[in-house]
């Protein structure tokens, strides 16, 4: 043993002696590795809950009607997707990952499975939050708590409540006297309109009927006198999780509808080649002109 | 009476005992005062009072961490691992990089270039002029000197390397061959035969 070795042995004994060092308690150590554990088991439930929002948000099919809230597909996907969610998951993995990394034996995994297993589990998480409703009852609690988070329900509203561009959200008040073809329509803001329902399929009054809240798709046809034509009803859906089979049903019945309207006009215009139409069927059609039968696909 | 020759105890049975009785810690410090003065004067401490000061930070910071050693890892990649972080730590602190003096080791040198691992893309003259590489090693990239020291010098393992370094066996493996590419770049722009 040399001098130095002799001198370092017997300086550390004395320096952990004089200044009473002791090793750290095995507690601080285990509860360094618990924060750890807790912190990514943290970050996957934050993670699951933002996958299990963001299936609910893409589920939702909120670009069902894009035809009616949008120039085109493209358009409805970019304002409906939740940017929000997908950042939160993004730094979920991230704060998942480092946390794994800095576990005792965390280090000896490579990236790639660290990532991987991360958006794994959170998927899997997610799904099953989803599948349970918890994706919809996130979404509307926070929508109902904070101001600046845009809820499916607030994006819907938001997306819906525009008469100029022939959308509303609200419910029937009352009927107007017998024999009529308008209904006194209370819109999501308050304002009662008379809505012409002379386009309307008797299933279509039936809903109007139910005094439930419905999504109006129609035309102003006098703003100040507050006259809107109605073209479509269709159920609101935001007040339970709806299930996919019920969604794509909903599309299909707005895209038959506004076939319909399409293929009304058809007929319309053939009458008026022929002259036989009458001045009162003339007068009152006017579905086939508002924009989302315009985007409908034709045939052939 | 029993006449086989007594083992001595092994690290992680000093690291019990120290833990019953501080004065053990001393056999530790006895155990590994050489080998991290030489490895951490590979990582660039080479004054020795500065060598001094690092080593009694290392084996402080191990005797206030025993508690949390993992007893599934060797110890001496534990200590290693405290090593290597205040090398490094006390380089980055003087903003300094660390100069290539591995002249001592030619021998390691020899040992290491003769070597048929990783050795597909470089090929090295056995006449060895250690001290170039030497400074090679210190102007390559510290991710690659740190597990060439560790393999080629420090002779160890991948998985201690792994476990010193905290980064995954595959990665290790990556590493050396990468930083033996980059060391043999070195070389060559320098014409140096070795």
């Amino acid at each position: 043993m040399n001098s130095d070795n002799e001198t370092l042995r017997k300086k550390l004994l004395e320096q952990i002696d004089d200044q009473a060092i002791n090793p750290k308690p095995k507690v601080v150590f285990r509860c360094r590795e618990c924060a750890v554990w807790s912190l990514w088991l943290l970050s996957v439930v934050v993670g699951g809950m933002a996958v299990a929002v963001s299936l609910f948000v893409i589920i939702h099919h909120q670009y069902d009607f894009y035809e009616a809230t949008h120039e085109n597909l493209l358009t409805a996907l970019v304002d409906s997707l939740p940017y929000l969610w997908i950042i939160i998951f993004g730094l979920m993995v991230l704060v998942a990952i480092y946390n794994i990394r800095h576990t005792k034996k965390g280090y000896r995994y490579p990236v790639w499975f660290v990532l991987s297993s991360s958006i794994v589990l959170s998927f899997a998480l997610g799904s099953s939050l989803q599948y349970f409703g918890l994706g919809h009852t996130v979404d509307k609690i926070l929508g109902q708590n904070m101001a600046m988070y845009m809820s499916q329900e607030k994006l819907e509203s938001r997306l819906w409540q525009v008469p100029s561009e022939g959308r509303m959200i609200g419910r029937q008040i009352f009927t107007t006297v017998s024999p009529t073809s308008t209904i006194v329509f209370q819109d999501y803001r308050g304002v009662r309109w008379t809505i012409d329902v002379s386009e309307l399929k008797s299933e279509e009054l039936d809903l109007l009927l139910e005094q439930e809240k419905v999504k109006l798709i129609g035309r102003p046809t006098d703003p100040t006198l507050r006259n809107f034509h109605a073209c479509g009803v269709f159920p609101w859906m935001m007040d339970k999780p709806m299930k996919l089979s019920e969604l794509s049903a909903e599309r299909e019945e707005f895209v038959d509808r506004m076939l319909e309207h399409a293929e009304a006009g058809r007929k319309l215009v053939a009458m008026k080649e022929t002259r036989e139409q009458t001045a009162s069927s003339s007068r009152k059609k006017i579905c086939y002109q508002i924009a989302p039968v315009k985007k409908m696909p034709t045939e052939g | 009476m029993d006449d086989t020759p007594k083992l001595p105890p092994s690290d992680e049975e000093l690291v019990k005992m120290t833990l019953q009785d501080k004065s053990f810690f001393g056999d530790l410090v006895d155990r590994y005062e050489s080998k991290l003065k030489r490895y951490i004067a590979r990582l660039g401490v080479k004054n020795p009072d500065d060598q001094l000061d690092v080593l009694q930070e290392i084996f402080l910071k191990t005797y206030k961490n025993l508690n949390g050693f993992d007893t599934s890892l060797r110890f001496s990649s534990w200590i290693y691992r405290i090593a290597h972080n205040e090398a490094v730590s006390w380089y980055r602190k003087r903003n300094v990089r660390p100069e290539g003096h591995l002249i001592a080791d030619s021998e390691d040198i020899i040992q290491w270039l003769s070597t048929k691992e990783d050795s597909a893309e470089v090929l090295f003259d056995k006449t060895v002029n250690a001290e170039k590489v030497g400074e090679a090693l210190a102007e390559i990239d510290d991710k690659y000197r740190q597990v060439l020291i560790l393999r080629f010098f420090e002779h160890k393992e991948y998985e201690e390397i792994s476990d010193i370094l905290k980064i995954p066996v595959g990665s290790v493996g990556t590493l050396i061959h990468r930083g033996k590419k980059s060391l043999a770049g070195v070389l060559n722009k320098d014409a140096v035969r070795i």
